[in-house]
């Protein structure tokens, strides 16, 4: 890290915090300037909190070099990581779609909208069994009734699944059904929960929290992965700021940001991102041109009923459109997406 | 003198200074060594201050003493940093 002192600082101010400096195991680099000095700082054990030197008087700011997150950086590890999933792959060329419904409500419901997403080349059937909602009075989920029938729908049509984990009391149950454990925006920063998950072999992917910075998001991301568990994907689903049109910005930079930043797959939710069924196509359309390595969709095959979300859910038709739609944007940028199922139906040949 | 004559002084003066440095180098790591034995700190910024207020004293120019000040910061900089690394690798070999 660098130390600036205040022009003026004294020589007692700037010998004070190469004492702590010294203190904390750093190795010191004065350069004397003639309005102010500036000191570099370089090692260090790590122990020490670098709030210590900014309260130091004639101490005008202290500028960290490094990352505060490590396994989670790319310094740490140069190449993407790819999480692996059976034959599904994310992190790699293809970018890969999970889709469904918000939440699970009844065999019918699961059922259609696993065929739909399947059809329509996802590889990953998303649900909720046990959701969080901004109101105790609002659905709730059906648990583990709804990880059932989840579950067998994944099954039936040779789909993945992921599903939310809100509660470490919940993780044994989810795990026992889902591929995929999903922390929510609003877990973001429930680190005991972060822990568990540390402990788990099970593949997490670990949504951004609201008003949560890149940062703060990398270092709850670092919080699995130092417990052991390397399987651990990022989800931009969008974060408050002063726009009220739309529920969430959708911050699509993040998307570059997190790739330079981190090794590890990020992917993009635009139905939470923006709350807007006619938004999801075109921000998920950007998502995948500015580099995601996959989406989260909301589909449901009647969204005008739909227990939650329904705003926000596509109808399967307009998946099917979007999905063709990606199958074009994604090779401009060197991805592929769900090549198979969609070259036999004969689209975009 | 021509240029080719500069430059080999210019390399004999080097090659003095990084002898001078290593030897200075080796007399810092020996205070060291009986700083830790008293129980002193490492850095101890009174001595420093006397040793870039008597280069700054002896100075007699072309450089400004400011420039001196700053070559010498720069050279006490390094001789803590040996200290540190040896001191640490004493550490090491105790602990075996």
């Amino acid at each position: 890290m660098v130390v600036v002192m205040q022009e003026r600082a004294t020589d007692e101010q700037v010998q004070r915090v190469i004492a702590q400096l010294v203190e904390m195991g750093f190795d010191v680099h004065r350069s004397t300037g003639a309005l102010r000095t500036v000191i570099g700082a370089v090692g260090g054990n790590r122990v020490g909190d670098p709030r210590l030197l900014e309260v130091l008087e004639g101490v005008q700011e202290v500028l960290r070099i490094t990352e505060p997150y490590k396994l989670a950086s790319r310094t740490f590890k140069p190449e993407n990581s790819v999480v692996t999933i059976g034959d599904v792959r994310i992190g790699g060329d293809e970018v890969v779609v999970m889709a469904g419904p918000c939440s699970a409500e009844n065999e019918e419901q699961v059922e259609a909208a696993a065929v739909a997403v399947k059809r329509a080349g996802a590889k990953v059937l998303r649900g909720g069994a046990f959701k969080p909602r901004s109101s105790p009075y609002s659905f709730q989920g059906l648990g583990e009734e709804g990880l059932r029938l989840l579950r067998g729908a994944a099954d039936r049509h040779n789909l993945k699944l992921v599903s939310e984990v809100m509660d470490i009391s919940q993780l044994e149950l989810i795990q026992r059904y889902s591929d995929i454990l999903q922390v929510g925006a609003r877990n973001m920063q429930n680190f005991t929960l972060l822990r568990e998950l540390g402990h788990a072999r099970t593949p997490v992917l670990l949504k951004r929290g609201i008003s949560a910075t890149i940062e703060e998001w990398l270092l709850s991301a670092e919080y699995i992965l130092a417990g052991g568990n390397t399987n651990v994907m990022l989800c931009e689903r969008g974060i408050r700021t002063f726009e009220s049109y739309t529920r969430n910005t959708l911050d699509i930079s993040a998307i570059p940001v997190v790739r330079k930043l981190s090794h590890l797959p990020i992917l993009v939710d635009p139905s939470h991102g923006t709350g807007l069924r006619d938004k999801v196509a075109p921000m998920a359309r950007a998502a995948v041109a500015a580099g995601a390595d996959g989406l989260l969709i909301e589909v449901h095959h009647d969204p005008d009923h739909a227990l939650s979300d329904g705003a926000q859910s596509l109808f399967p038709a307009q998946f099917d459109r979007l999905m063709a739609e990606l199958r074009i944007i994604a090779p401009a940028i060197g991805r592929s997406i769900c090549l198979e199922p969609v070259a036999r139906r004969g689209w975009g040949v | 003198m021509s240029l080719d004559e500069l430059r080999r002084k210019i390399d004999a003066l080097d090659e003095r200074i990084v002898e001078l440095l290593n030897e200075r180098a080796a007399c810092a790591l020996e205070i060291g060594h009986e700083k830790k034995l008293a129980g002193l700190e490492v850095y101890q910024p009174s001595r420093e201050a006397e040793v870039l207020g008597h280069v700054q004293r002896i100075n007699m120019g072309p450089l400004d003493d400011e420039a001196m000040k700053r070559l010498f910061e720069r050279i006490i900089d390094e001789a803590r940093r040996l200290e540190r690394i040896a001191d640490a690798a004493q550490q090491n070999e105790s602990a075996e």
